[in-house]
């Protein structure tokens, strides 16, 4: 219910924004790639970081953490702000062990039960790891609770999800970091795919985006999210500078495109998952 | 390289207490010969006019131990680099008019890079000798005031004019760039002396199993990790032992709570904005032939938090480590690589930088061959004095 509440009052700022059209600078954001992780804790306070991203004109985040405490306490934070998403690292020496480490699964389950989510990820999974049990388990648990997978990985792994669970919802990470070709290929293919373009500096250039990606965004103008990645701490200083960045790229594309990969994209999928959420 | 292996066996068949033969496969072989040749061949700076001019690093050589250079008259370039601690000064933080927030680099071996600063903030060696002079926690000086004392000091005038050939200017900024140029062109003469790698990697070379049998066995087992399994080669390569290029390796890079040393993303910032870098009116090759870098180098999201690779000759003499001067030890910065946060550096799905996981003695052994990257003790020898006469 709660959640609910969140998106409607989403959709009420969306329809705020489309009625007086803003300037570039003033663009509000839909950060699709924040992390909040033990570590950003003790240099940046729960308040402390809310207010950054409030600077920055963040008007929503999608927020996973290692472990997920942090993403709780933004939560707690500013509930109106922050979507949280639950990544399956319990610290940061999960990246690159949880697919096979199968006490994943428990510590998923019982943060679903107690807490409410948006997304699971941002996980890693590459090539077949993906139809590893642990996987195809977190797959199983966000078909059931109607959640986002925001998956960090190749072409390959997010093939395999979607043949485990077509009707998916996948938010590939920094777009697979692959050309924006490829890019294009798979949101043909796949009708439940988007991309956020976090922690990627080729899609624009001095302010101007270049033509291969402005093909992707035209063609597939529903499907792009812009997001900082605060991998570290200290990347939360780094929040502001992002934004305005992306601001600058964005004012290079029609103001609807702009505004659409700019906020309006994410607040749709995230009005998606709203419904189709327990 | 089995030739080479072949006769070092030899040499151990004959008894010499020497070291245990390593065996290195083509691809280290290949590694380990790129380390060379030491000294590598240098030109002068075609950006700066006077560059390998004795005259230029006469004056340069006095402006750089001149405290007079700076607000309160107490401190001079050679305050931080210190010729007796290998031109770098020992502190984890350069300590100037007040604390700055990295470490004092060692200057040797200057002449062949392209970025400087640990931020690479400038693009050529007489910006960077301006840089520190003018900023207020180093040496706090001014255009003016160096322009100033260049003028009124008969040491500095006589020399400038034996450099540049005339008197000096009235325009300050022409004079302070001219005394940037001399600065460099003394520090392009500071470079590192041969090693026991080099003559090691020269044995190599030439498949002198004898000469390679005098380098260490723990040396070499080092050498081996280092252009292997722990590919430390990959950035730290080359003679200079650096890319020259800019790195983040999972080194914390707050300056204080609330605080972010941005490393590289705003060295470029500062790089473009800046009148003295090569695309710049003061640049002397009107070609702009090394300027191309400078034109075309964007900041990046991934440029947040790198600092620049440094070269590692000397690198046992000049502790502490890092752009923050954060570690302490040798052995410690070889434990970074070993047990870093992978979490800290981004991946896109094939990541260089991985914890090493090294053992005790694999730690040894890589600082037993960081060691062997010193020079032979050479006290440095001002030559201020004589270079030219104007006392």
């Amino acid at each position: 219910m709660r959640l609910r509440h969140t998106v409607a009052l989403a959709l009420a700022l969306a329809a705020a924004a489309s009625a007086a059209p803003l300037a570039a600078a003033d663009l509000p954001i839909f950060d699709a790639h924040i992390h909040y992780s033990h570590d950003a804790w003790a240099n940046l306070p729960p308040a402390q970081a809310v207010d950054t991203l409030r600077k920055a004109g963040i008007r929503r985040a999608l927020v996973s953490s290692s472990g997920d405490e942090g993403t709780q306490r933004l939560v707690a934070a500013a509930p109106d702000l922050i979507l949280p998403s639950l990544r399956p690292y319990r610290s940061r020496s999960d990246v690159s062990t949880w697919v096979r480490d199968a006490t994943v699964i428990p510590f998923l389950e019982e943060r679903l039960a107690k807490h409410r989510y948006v997304a699971i990820g941002e996980f890693h999974v590459y090539g077949a790891d993906a139809d590893l049990p642990v996987m195809r388990r977190v797959v199983e648990l966000a078909k059931q609770r109607g959640l986002l997978l925001h998956l960090h990985g190749d072409a390959d792994a997010v093939e395999r999800v979607f043949r485990q669970d077509p009707g998916a919802r996948i938010l590939w990470a920094h777009s697979g970091f692959t050309d924006p070709a490829s890019v294009r290929e798979m949101l043909r293919k796949h009708a439940n795919l988007w991309c956020d373009l976090a922690f990627r500096s080729d899609p624009a250039a001095g302010g101007k985006v270049s033509p291969e990606w402005r093909a992707a965004f035209e063609a597939f103008p529903d499907r792009f999210m812009v997001g900082t990645d605060t991998y570290t701490p200290e990347r939360w200083l780094y929040v502001g500078e992002h934004a305005k960045w992306a601001r600058e790229w964005l004012a290079d594309l029609p103001r609807p495109l702009a505004e659409r990969i700019a906020w309006r994209n994410g607040e749709a999928l995230m009005a998606k998952v709203a419904r189709s959420g327990l | 390289m089995r030739r080479a292996a072949l006769l070092l066996a030899a040499s151990l068949a004959a008894g010499a207490a020497i070291a245990q033969p390593i065996a290195f496969d083509a691809a280290e072989r290949a590694r380990i010969l790129s380390h060379g040749p030491w000294p590598m061949a240098w030109s002068p700076d075609p950006s700066n006019r006077v560059s390998g001019r004795p005259a230029a690093v006469a004056l340069g050589e006095r402006l750089f131990f001149d405290t007079r250079l700076s607000g309160n008259g107490l401190v001079s370039c050679a305050g931080c680099h210190r010729p007796k601690q290998h031109w770098s000064d020992g502190h984890a933080r350069a300590i100037g008019h007040a604390e700055a927030d990295r470490n004092t680099p060692t200057i040797a071996n200057l002449r062949h890079s392209r970025w400087f600063g640990w931020d690479g903030a400038a693009d050529n060696l007489w910006a960077q000798s301006l840089r520190p002079l003018l900023d207020p926690r180093e040496m706090s000086f001014s255009i003016a005031a160096l322009a100033r004392l260049v003028r009124s000091e008969p040491a500095f005038d006589c020399r400038y004019r034996a450099a540049f050939g005339r008197s000096v200017p009235a325009d300050d900024e022409q004079v302070a760039l001219d005394a940037a140029k001399a600065l460099a062109a003394f520090q392009e003469t500071i470079v590192t002396g041969r090693t026991s790698f080099d003559d090691f990697r020269d044995a190599l070379a030439r498949g002198d199993a004898t000469a390679m049998a005098r380098y260490p066995a723990a040396a070499q087992r080092g050498l081996k990790l280092f252009v292997g399994r722990a590919q430390c080669s990959v950035c730290h390569g080359g003679p200079l032992f650096t890319n020259g290029e800019f790195a983040e390796i999972g080194v914390g890079h707050f300056v204080r709570p609330g605080v972010v040393d941005p490393g590289r993303h705003d060295g470029i910032r500062k790089l473009k904005a800046s009148p003295y870098n090569l695309l710049g009116r003061w640049n002397d090759d009107r070609s702009r032939g090394t300027a191309t870098g400078t034109r075309h180098v964007a900041a990046e999201h991934r440029n947040f938090g790198e600092f620049k690779v440094p070269g590692l000759r000397n690198v046992a003499e000049t502790a502490p480590y890092m752009h923050d001067g954060s570690v302490a030890t040798l052995r410690e910065a070889v434990r970074h690589y070993s047990e870093l946060d992978p979490d800290r550096v981004h991946s896109d799905g094939g990541t260089l930088l991985k914890p090493l996981k090294l053992a005790d003695a694999e730690i040894d052994d890589l600082v037993a061959f960081l060691r062997t990257l010193t020079e032979p003790p050479a006290p440095f020898a001002r030559r201020e004095l004589t270079e030219p006469r104007c006392d």
